[in-house]
């Protein structure tokens, strides 16, 4: 699935909304079949951290390194936008069926058949086929999040950014939306998830990053001590 | 002068014996009031998403401009073109007064601010994760445009349908600028002012129930499409 290994820096990113600093020389670094737990709490900045490595919101400052050098955010926001896929909180299905929302992510609808092989495929990966022909909208959260994580499988991104993916989800729910990032991890795609319960993730994950008043920090394996992640090219 | 019932018995006569000059009279309307929208949608709906998604200097101003512009009266945007287009005017030499171009030139400056202002309304409501998720799975940025205007396209297509009704049923500009000519630019409403300001009211009625009918039937296909008025 993964043509070669990932490894993508973000170096000294810096944004702040106002007088507020969100993020303050932030350094984060991802690896292909690698997941990530970012933690902090509500309203600390995570979201912003993750926007920005999606392409979807410019920092003030900082360079990012997808392996041809160090770029800046304005020069490279495009290229993050195809090989890093961002789910919100709550993912945004298109107004249609289930499977018109997984067609959305096949770039090559010109063959009719494979599209339809594919999003066969996809629905049969994350669970929902029963559900196929029901409209988006009235589907429940843990379908919802399964729709979105079956959309990145068929995406084929090289990182997947995760926020808060398993709130207000019901123990079922989550155990199958964690078994699916179990699987996107084995083929190879970098996992970054922000959540203020990290503790849901802890069999996936293989490294714990904390934000706290805009510092990026790596937090040890005992969850003691937090000391500050060290600059990716340093 | 004919009673009201004698008005209305000979318009429906007009209507259904398929009387040529009224039809040529709504023909020419439609020709002219689709052309106008099929021109003014395109560039108003993507001025629409600019003021709704960009952020640049003066953009409140803008869309405080374009609101302004949906009450501004027909007949001003019908004196401003007509001085253009006059033959002492700027635009004098294209020899554009008094024909179906110059009409439509009307009618797209009467829809465009319409379109724009409530085109960015219903942009402006709709989720901004749409925009996002579009662009996350790989749309290039006119494919995720298209699909944020198709999660909204009922209120663009409520746009529409205000900009048509407004353009198709006003007289000041089409009278000013195509001259009401027979079988030229004489279209439904200048035809309604020139029939009843001669006391012959058949024909204005006859217009009138067109549309009338072309508005119940925008409406009804409107209302249709949103599903019966149903919750989604």
């Amino acid at each position: 699935m993964i043509e070669s290994p990932l490894k993508l820096h973000f170096n000294d990113i810096h944004k702040r909304f106002g007088k507020r600093h969100v993020l303050i020389g932030a350094n984060i670094q991802l690896s292909g079949g690698a997941c990530t737990v970012l933690t902090g709490p509500n309203g600390v900045g995570k979201t912003t951290l993750l926007r920005i490595m999606a392409g979807l919101e410019k920092p003030d400052r900082g360079s990012i390194d997808m392996g041809l050098g160090a770029t800046r955010w304005r020069r490279c926001y495009a290229a993050l936008r195809t090989r890093i896929l961002y789910l919100h909180q709550h993912p945004y299905l298109f107004d249609g069926s289930v499977s018109s929302n997984l067609a959305y992510a096949i770039s090559d609808k010109h063959n009719r058949c494979l599209c339809q092989q594919r999003i066969k495929e996809a629905l049969k990966w994350a669970g929902l086929t029963a559900i196929a022909e029901n409209h988006a909208k009235t589907v429940s959260g843990g379908e919802r999040q399964r729709v979105a994580l079956a959309r990145a499988w068929l995406r084929e991104p090289r990182a997947l950014l995760l926020d808060e993916p398993t709130a207000n989800l019901d123990p079922e729910a989550r155990t199958r939306t964690l078994e699916l990032l179990f699987r996107l991890k084995e083929s190879g795609i970098a996992l970054l998830i922000a959540s203020h319960d990290p503790h849901h993730f802890a069999s996936l994950a293989d490294k714990h990053l904390q934000l706290t008043q805009g510092i990026l920090a790596e937090e040890l394996s005992d969850n003691t001590n937090v000391t500050p992640f060290r600059r990716a090219h340093s | 002068m004919e009673t009201l019932g004698n008005a209305t018995s000979n318009a429906l006569f007009l209507l259904i014996s398929g009387d040529a000059e009224l039809w040529k009279i709504v023909a020419i309307s439609f020709q002219v009031s689709i052309t106008a929208i099929l021109i003014a949608t395109p560039p108003a709906l993507l001025t629409a998403f600019v003021l709704a998604y960009g952020k640049f200097p003066g953009r409140r101003v803008l869309i405080s401009l374009f609101s302004t512009l949906l009450s501004i009266p027909a007949v001003v945007i019908g004196l401003t073109l007509y001085l253009l287009l006059s033959r002492q005017g700027p635009l004098g030499e294209w020899r554009l007064l008094f024909t179906q171009t110059a009409m439509i030139l009307g009618q797209i400056a009467l829809s465009f601010p319409i379109l724009v202002a409530m085109g960015h309304s219903a942009l402006q409501s709709a989720d901004r994760r749409a925009w996002e998720t579009a662009l996350t799975l790989g749309a290039n940025p006119l494919h995720a445009v298209a699909t944020v205007m198709w999660e909204v396209r009922f209120g663009l297509l409520a746009a529409l349908l205000a900009a048509f009704g407004r353009i198709v049923a006003e007289v000041g500009a089409s009278m000013m600028l195509g001259g009401n000519i027979l079988n030229y630019t004489r279209n439904i409403p200048t035809a309604i002012a020139l029939e009843t300001s001669k006391g012959d009211f058949s024909q204005g009625i006859a217009l009138g129930i067109v549309l009338l009918a072309l508005s119940f039937t925008l409406n009804a296909l409107f209302y249709h499409l949103r599903g019966g008025g149903q919750p989604a």
